[in-house]
């Protein structure tokens, strides 16, 4: 069955849309994606809206929905919003810092199955986590986890993202999630949000990227997504996107309602509209801006042999260090490894 | 409303033999090239270039019959191929008819 050239096909819809239900959040993590998170933002969608939203998902036939933040389970009415999809038959995923998970909630949640629900801790250690979600977190975090693996929960995965501080503990990280019976996730630090300011800090060294691809191409267990699609080995991406799914496949919508082409690329200068002044489909189908993002081809990389695998790569990262869309992306292991060494 | 009234002249078209049903954990929609897969277990997709000859159901429905333009006897080997295929798959369940 094909699926490769299909998968490259316009969709009349997107497959998934990243939902940042709100701006408010307990913790102030050095790489958050999100910019000015803390207090619940201005003219956040209320219930209402959110309904009405729901119901043009819906219509438009999206089959996922990633809810993220701020931390999502801050919303009071958070849990009537995961109700209100799984009535809609859109399957919920939410990214979550566990630090308000309790018993009540994991109950709740299992009445909601299926739930995903992706708890995020960036790093094996206390000392390394810490220094990157805030001090006193790990131990916040882990026993959320806990008392979502006491109850079985069955849709759990716990996600890293990959910095300089805890790259070294990958295969920890993967051994921790294990013990709880969660599948691990890895993602890609990319210089959006508070991540701008953190991103020399924070970025992998080009010894780091290499050893990171060399790891996930031998462990093709591990969920990532499309963080990596530019930066693994061929068998590595087989498993997951080979282009950007940016106004493609996927879409983002921010608390008020504006919409971007990706939860990366939440800037003003790709607004593409707000599900408050026109309806979703109208935005994913006739905005300019994201006609102008399936369009973009990174020009300097079509001579490039791994061209048909990364089409260039994350034009985020591309953005936010060189404002600029038709760059390569600065970590594609083409342009930080000699050809040889690549596989 | 253009695939409404669509997917009644498939139904009736498709009747008298078995049918298939969509399984309680997939979703599917029509795109250009065909249809569109979604496994909720697994978040996996499937694309399918089966251009108009199958018709999805509603997304949320408590019986959710595939539409087959053409099905039993009439089916083209190629169409009975990928459905057996999306059987395999479990996208898709055979079921008898019993109208």
């Amino acid at each position: 069955m094909p699926r490769t050239t299909l998968s490259s096909t316009p969709l009349r819809a997107p497959v998934n849309v990243t939902w940042e239900v709100t701006k408010a959040c307990n913790l102030r993590c050095g790489h958050c994606l999100s910019a000015g998170v803390g207090a619940p933002g201005r003219g956040e969608l209320d219930l209402a809206q959110c309904r009405a939203l729901l119901d043009e998902l819906a219509r438009m036939q999206v089959f996922q929905v990633n809810f993220g933040g701020g931390e999502p389970f801050l919303r009071a009415d958070f849990l009537d919003i995961l109700g209100e999809a799984r009535l809609r038959g859109i399957t919920s995923c939410v990214s979550t810092n566990g630090t308000v998970v309790d018993e009540i909630l994991v109950e709740e949640l299992l009445r909601l199955a299926p739930v995903y629900l992706q708890v995020s801790l960036d790093g094996a250690r206390r000392k390394t986590n810490d220094l990157i979600r805030g001090p006193g977190t790990y131990d916040r975090i882990l026993a959320g986890i806990e008392t979502l693996a006491s109850h079985g929960y069955p849709d759990l995965s716990l996600n890293m993202v990959v910095t300089r501080l805890n790259v070294g503990e990958v295969a920890e990280f993967d051994q921790l999630a294990k013990r709880y019976g969660a599948k691990t996730r890895l993602s890609r630090f990319r210089p959006s949000g508070a991540g701008c300011a953190s991103w020399e800090d924070y970025r992998l060294t080009r010894d780091q990227l290499v050893e990171l691809a060399d790891y996930l191409g031998a462990h093709p267990e591990i969920l990532t997504g499309d963080s990596f699609f530019a930066l693994t080995p061929a068998g590595r991406r087989t498993l997951g996107l080979n282009m950007c799914g940016a106004a493609k496949m996927t879409c983002a919508v921010a608390p008020d309602g504006s919409v971007y082409p990706c939860a990366f690329l939440c800037d003003a200068a790709f607004c593409a509209g707000n599900v408050t002044a026109a309806p979703l489909s109208a935005i994913f189908g006739s905005s300019p801006v994201f006609a102008r993002f399936r369009q973009l081809s990174v020009q300097s990389c079509r001579a490039c042999d791994r061209f048909s695998d990364c089409h260039g790569g994350c034009p985020a990262v591309a953005w936010f260090l060189n404002k600029s869309l038709d760059q390569p992306d600065p970590e594609c292991l083409r342009r930080v490894v000699p050809a040889k060494e690549v596989a | 409303m253009a695939s409404t009234d669509r997917r009644a002249a498939v139904g009736a078209a498709s009747s008298g033999a078995g049918e298939y049903l969509v399984a309680d954990w997939v979703r599917v929609r029509a795109e250009s090239f065909g249809l569109l897969f979604y496994d909720t277990r697994s978040t996996r997709l499937t694309f399918v270039r089966s251009g108009d000859s199958l018709v999805p159901p509603p997304f949320v429905a408590a019986r959710r019959v595939l539409g087959v333009r053409a099905s039993g006897e009439n089916a083209p080997p190629a169409l009975s191929r990928l459905l057996e295929n999306l059987v395999a798959r479990g996208l898709i369940i055979g079921a008898e008819n019993d109208s």
